[in-house]
């Protein structure tokens, strides 16, 4: 795939950290609202401690009858609070109260015990598919809370806001760099893959702040506390402690021995997804090439195998995560029993209560669970390294960026001059070699020569779609290198070989370039350039929406419309690759003749192999394999015998004659 | 028109959210009708889903049975120390004098009793969880089988449908609904089928179980059941429109991105980067509000729903507290004697807590699923919304294969309009005979490049008909018509693959020296073999750049590589200068030789390689003949436009505006 051609597969733990600490900065301007984030993880948290409770007291006081009064010495603080009222209190008594204090707890928390059919958590996870890609509308908009109640909804809604918020900006911010991307980093390039990298990997951010910014403060502070709870309540042997803290380190095993591996194939599922999102995008941008090669197998073949192919390849990294899982769980097994024997043993010692079990144990799986998700933090962010890479891969693109000081280029008043200029293209084809001109306001220049002599790509330069690999260009004596970017193609309209409309009616295909035209101005553009009449005759006249691509437009059409865009536009340089190719002769008249009223104000620069587009220019400049040759009039040129200029012609008039 | 309807997102505020378009009061015919189009899709795998959930119910089986002897083990014999029933002593192996038929059990048994069932407990774990995970996997496969199928017939689907269809969809709502909305069918058949079946088996059986203990308590399960209900009904609605809007809105987001990316160029020439960029924020948000609608509902439902389960769940622990507390008598004692069981203790306390929860868990799942369910049925409603767009062009029941042509090609009075009313070509009639090159000729917007889609069958006529030797071409088969005919078309389509792979994109079996040979009458074998990689530059790969003219003739070497009998050529030599367009005619003319060559056309310099001109104008054929016929004629359009033409090359008269 062309895109990631170079990057890195296989990335090091090193740059997986120098990724999410990358990632980080964008939470900069919500830090506020993730410190209120972790503040309410801890509130909902902060309960946990009391739900393995009311079974246990339910247990020794009401099931086993035990009288109250000796054994509250022993209990934490909070419990004791709990139960001071019921010290004389009758089983029935102590039932009712707790099954009370529960019916709060459903109220406020969402829950009434510590199994899982007994606490509620707050979430929305909507169906996905089997696939990287088809998951990722989940994390996009992921919103969670330990708990359920009023305490848990709203915690719920203010982390869904903030992950959408945080993914807004994100994405947001990517849309800016691709738009500033350079000119031509999308001609061939593969959309579908930038849409992916958009859509799908961008989401990943989200997983990787929670779990750096929230998972680690509230683990360590809810080992501490339960730690702390487990020895003040009961006094259990340190080794259950112990056992259930054993976690974090076997977690950490499975991390060293399966991280870098999930990562990799993380990173193989995301770009098998792209694969098959860019061959969908690209067999419908060119469905008219597809059913007219009648290769619709071809591309059905294609597409079924991507297809499986990113589904393979998340299968891949599911059965590595089940391997992982599986090798953690013996261990997992062996410090469960351990913690099991243990507090049997107390049990039957008549150290604890049989209700102690259900609390001990409850209080042991409470450590692991932190335990784990702390040791874990690393294995779990490795699906999400693979999607920051892509973003981060895509954003590192080299940009279009003003020279620092650059200033905004006033209105031009005098023209454009184009001194030794070279160009070459990154993969070293050399284009243009040595280019000299000057075009003035008030002059029609043409471009003239073979397909391939450069023509085209010295006009891209003037915009700076490309900078001159060596030479100068100015405007009005000034270096375009030296201006912004934005003020230097204010001043330009440029008219491309192969006509862009977008999906939006014809009024706006024309605003583009001057969104604040009046109706009046839109039409006199359209009339100049010969578009008035068919516009006129669309059903909804300027405000019909074109469809994709121009929809039903005929080439000459569309190649108008684009002619009429940048009439428009009315900036000082005007400059039209090959304008009336698709166009009858009586259409391209009618616009020669707009682009000669157009020049007396403007610099005008006309790309043309047609004839009758450029014998009226005030100079014409003929290349051949990246060096102007000869320049001059029509007539200059044609007088001198055995000219290329003039064979050139002469060529042409033979096919016509 | 039906295809119009089916492009729901339609961009602009507002217009994203749909709408329940059938406005369906009860949402169980939306699932039920994704389910009856899903169920087809099941039967490739239907001996896989059987043998699953087979698997899955023995699991469940082994696990409640071990699960309820573990706990009596555990709480009343380890905990309590009361003594082991006779099954349980055989079970584990202990002496009865010991363990049964004693008051109380010694530590020293409890201990024993305790190791052997952990151990029963480890084994069954380190069994039943890798069985899990591998069935987990099966499943995945399963489903992702399934996926792939509809992936393909959606693609299919939207390949065959004709191009007055993809004008006007979107290229990015194609992908979200092949991707995103597709991926729905595997979650139907899990949540619309699989996993509602455990859940109402695992109430089933948990409901059982609780009123062998006790029959309130499983009364009480029932009547969990009115007021859940209620509640989905109550959230159904606003459920299934939520995620409608947030679908549609998600689709609306990843058009925009792919228009955006690929007008890219205009975009930034016309600096209006500032304007995209806040155009795509706004669709964002809207994406993001709507998820957020749609999500919170969800969750409140959830909220509630187990508000509501916990409700029952507390009501039963107190009951069961007491009945333990009192040491009651089981309600189905006679039954469970036979276990060892006969009175409410300290094990079946834990247990029918423990089974009661998963009994509400499943009320509560139930609903969730539910939920879930709105969401799918949502996105395979759009799903099928395309896959019910009937292709306008297919084959006839009674279509032949097209024999390769021998006459020619006729177009008898066709008539065609891509909006009713607005016509496009008008009882057009001429021929095109094999072994001739025929020319259109004519203004921009005169219906020539449709004339070729109609020979194409991108769309059909509609009045009048074309026939090649004869026989019309709505009775032939497409495939077999489209193999026949070569097109290089006015805009470039070019792959991001490698050259050759581009040329070689009709006829992928092509060997080398036949690409070399298709470049070189095209007049791409130059500057294709002046490239660095030659024919293996990749296109898509940044930096190396074609001009269009070269495009051109890659898309022109392409359509003679195929080969086909018919070549049809539009504006071939619109971005080329005179040399190359005089040796491109010439080489094609040559190739030619035998076949049927159409080609549309503005230049004269092209029009004189024609043997047959067609001036068409305003949809219809003004003139028609060869070029001296055409010339000889003295107010003839064609003679008035060469005319022209070459006093302006001469430099005679200069150019005037009209």
């Amino acid at each position: 795939m062309s895109a990631t051609a170079g990057m890195p597969r296989r990335l090091g733990e090193r740059e997986t950290i120098q990724l999410f600490a990358r990632a980080l900065r964008y939470v900069a301007p919500f830090r506020w609202r993730f410190a209120a984030k972790l503040a309410l993880t801890l509130l909902s948290l902060a309960p946990r401690l009391l739900l393995p409770w009311p079974v246990k007291l339910i247990i020794d006081h009401v099931i086993d009858q035990d009288p109250i009064a000796p054994a509250i010495a022993g209990y934490p603080g909070f419990v004791r609070g709990l139960l001071s009222p019921l010290v004389a209190a009758s089983p029935l008594e102590i039932l009712l109260w707790l099954l009370a204090v529960q019916a709060l707890l459903v109220l406020v928390i969402g829950a009434i015990g510590s199994t899982a059919a007994e606490v509620d958590r707050t979430e929305s996870t909507l169906s996905s598919g089997r696939d990287t890609a088809t998951t990722t509308e989940n994390e996009a908009n992921f919103g969670y809370s330990f708990v359920g109640g009023l305490l848990g909804f709203f915690e719920f809604r203010f982390t869904l806001r903030l992950t959408q918020a945080l993914n807004h900006h994100y994405r947001s911010r990517v849309f800016e760099r691709i738009q500033s991307l350079p000119m031509h980093a999308f001609d061939d390039e593969r959309i579908g893959d930038a849409v992916y990298r958009m859509m799908y990997d961008t989401p990943s951010i989200t997983q990787v702040c929670y779990r750096l910014l929230v998972t680690p403060v509230a683990a360590v502070l809810g080992i501490l506390v339960t730690v702390w709870v487990l020895h003040d309540a009961v006094s259990a042997s340190p080794g259950i402690a112990w056992a259930a803290l054993g976690f974090l380190p076997l977690a950490v095993l499975t991390t060293l021995l399966f991280g870098a591996r999930i990562r990799a194939q993380a990173f193989g599922s995301r770009e098998a997804g792209a694969n098959t999102t860019s061959g969908i995008e690209e067999g419908f941008a060119n469905i008219l090439a597809v059913q007219s090669l009648g290769s619709e197998a071809h591309q059905r073949q294609r597409f079924a195998r991507e297809s499986w192919a990113s589904f393979a390849a998340f299968r891949r990294l599911v059965l590595t995560v089940i391997l992982a899982i599986l090798f953690g769980a013996v261990p997992a097994a062996a410090l469960t029993a351990f913690a099991f024997v243990a507090i049997t043993d107390l049990v039957i010692d008549g150290t604890l209560t049989a209700g102690d079990f259900a609390l001990v144990f409850a209080y042991f799986f409470q450590i692991a669970g932190y335990a784990l998700a702390l040791g874990s933090i690393w294995i779990q962010l490795q699906g999400s390294a693979a999607g920051i890479g892509r973003v981060f891969e895509l954003m590192d693109w080299p940009s279009e960026e003003d020279a620092p000081g650059a200033d905004p280029l006033a209105p031009v008043r005098q023209g454009v001059r184009v001194e030794d200029v070279h160009f070459h293209y990154p993969d070293g084809t050399q284009a243009l070699r040595g280019v000299s001109f000057e075009a003035r306001v008030g002059q029609l220049t043409a471009f003239v020569g073979r397909a391939g002599s450069g023509k085209t790509t010295l006009a891209s330069l003037l915009p700076r779609f490309h900078s001159a690999s060596a030479g100068h260009i100015s405007i009005d004596a000034v270096d375009i290198e030296r201006v912004t970017l934005a003020s230097l193609r204010a001043r330009i309209a440029f008219v491309f070989q192969e006509t862009a409309l977008f999906d939006a009616s014809v009024e706006e295909n024309l605003r583009i370039g001057r969104p604040d035209a009046s109706a009046a101005e839109i039409e006199h553009a359209a009339r100049s350039a010969g578009a008035d009449a068919f516009v006129r005759a669309l059903p909804e006249g300027y405000q019909t929406r074109l469809g994709r691509a121009g929809g039903n437009l005929s080439g000459g059409q569309k190649q108008r419309l684009a002619i009429a865009r940048a009439l428009l536009r009315d900036a000082g340089i005007l400059i039209l690759d090959e304008p009336t190719s698709a166009l009858d002769p009586e259409s391209e008249a009618r616009i020669v003749s707009a682009l000669h009223e157009a020049a007396r104000t403007r610099v005008v620069i006309v790309i043309a192999h047609r004839l009758s587009s450029i014998r009226a220019a005030d100079q014409i400049l003929f290349l051949e394999e990246g060096r102007i040759v000869e320049r001059g009039t029509h007539a200059q040129l044609m007088s001198a015998p055995g000219g290329a200029y003039r064979s050139f012609v002469e060529l042409q008039n033979r096919g016509n004659a | 028109m039906s295809e119009a309807s089916v492009l729901s997102p339609q961009p602009g505020p507002g217009a994203t959210a749909t709408g329940d378009a059938e406005g369906e009061a009860f949402s169980l015919r939306l699932v039920m009708r994704a389910l009856r189009r899903c169920l087809p899709m099941l039967r490739p795998v239907r001996g896989h889903l059987v043998r699953f959930s087979l698997a899955v119910a023995l699991l469940a089986v082994i696990g409640a049975g071990a699960g309820a002897l573990l706990l009596d083990l555990h709480w009343t014999r380890v905990l309590q120390g009361e003594p082991l029933s006779r099954f349980e002593a055989r079970l584990l192996a202990l002496d009865p004098a010991l363990s049964v038929h004693v008051d109380a059990l010694s530590e020293a048994t409890r201990r024993s009793v305790r190791n052997r069932e952990l151990l029963l407990g480890v084994a069954l774990t380190l069994v039943l969880f890798p069985v899990g995970s591998a069935l987990a996997y099966y499943l995945l496969w399963i489903l992702q089988r399934i996926n792939q199928e509809l992936r393909l017939e959606l693609f299919q689907r939207l390949q065959s449908l004709s191009l007055r269809f993809h004008q006007k969809s979107r290229v990015g709502d194609a992908i979200y609904r092949l991707y995103q909305d597709s991926a729905m069918v595997t979650d139907l058949i899990q949540t619309v089928i699989l996993a509602p079946l455990g859940q109402a088996l695992r109430f089933a059986t948990s409901t059982a179980l609780v009123g062998l203990l006790d029959a309130q308590l499983a009364l009480l399960l029932l009547f969990t059941w009115p007021p859940a209900l209620l509640l989905g009904a109550l959230f159904t609605r606003r459920l299934r429109h939520g995620f409608r809007r947030a679908r549609a809105s998600n689709s609306a987001l990843t058009s925009h991105i792919q228009e955006t990316l690929a007008g890219i160029r205009v975009i930034k020439a016309y600096g209006a980067e500032a304007r995209e960029q806040a155009r795509y924020e706004v669709r964002s948000r809207e994406a993001f509000a709507a998820a957020f609608d749609a999500r919170s509902s969800f969750a409140a439902l959830g909220v509630l729903a187990f508000g509501l389960v916990a409700s029952a769940l507390l009501a039963a622990t107190g009951i069961a507290a007491l009945h333990t507390q009192q040491g009651a008598p089981l309600f189905a004692q006679r039954l469970l004697l036979a276990g060892g069981f006969t009175a409410w203790n300290l094990g079946l306390f834990n247990f029918a807590k423990g089974t009661f929860g998963a009994s509400t868990q499943a009320i509560e799942r139930l609903l969730i699923l539910w939920a879930r369910a709105q969401d799918i049925a949502v996105g395979l409603d759009r799903v099928f919304e395309l896959l019910d767009v009937e292709p306008e062009v297919r084959d006839a029941p009674d279509a032949r294969p097209l024999a390769p042509p021998r006459s020619g090609i006729a177009y008898r009075d066709v008539s065609f309009a891509y909006q009713p009313g607005r016509p496009v070509l008008t009882r057009v009639s001429f021929e095109a005979p094999c072994g001739a090159v025929t020319a259109l000729l004519g203004p921009t917007g005169a219906g020539k490049s449709t004339l070729l889609s109609l020979l194409l069958r991108l769309f059909d006529p509609d009045a009048g008909c074309i026939e090649i030797d004869g026989v019309d071409l709505r009775r032939v088969q497409l495939a077999s018509l489209r193999a026949n005919v070569a097109l290089a078309l006015q805009e470039n389509l070019l792959f991001g693959a490698t050259i050759r792979e581009n040329i070689r994109y009709a006829k992928p079996n092509a060997n080398d020296a036949e690409v070399r040979a298709a470049a070189r009458v095209a007049c791409a074998d130059g500057f294709i073999s002046a490239l660095p990689l030659g024919y293996d530059t990749l296109l898509g790969e940044r930096g190396t750049k074609l001009s269009t003219g070269q495009r051109q003739r890659l898309s022109i070497a392409r359509a003679v590589l195929k080969d086909a009998p018919i070549l049809v050529l539009d504006e071939p030599t619109a971005s080329l200068d005179a040399a190359t367009e005089i040796e491109l005619l010439q080489n094609l003319t040559s190739w030619g030789r035998g076949r049927a060559i159409l080609l549309v056309t503005h230049r004269l310099s092209t029009l004189r390689h024609a043997d047959h001109i067609v001036c068409l104008a305003g949809g219809r054929v003004a003139e028609a003949g060869s070029h001296a016929e055409l010339m000889a004629r003295a107010e003839g359009r064609y003679r008035g436009l060469v005319e022209a033409e070459s006093a302006a090359a001469r430099g005679a008269a200069p150019l005037e505006p009209t």
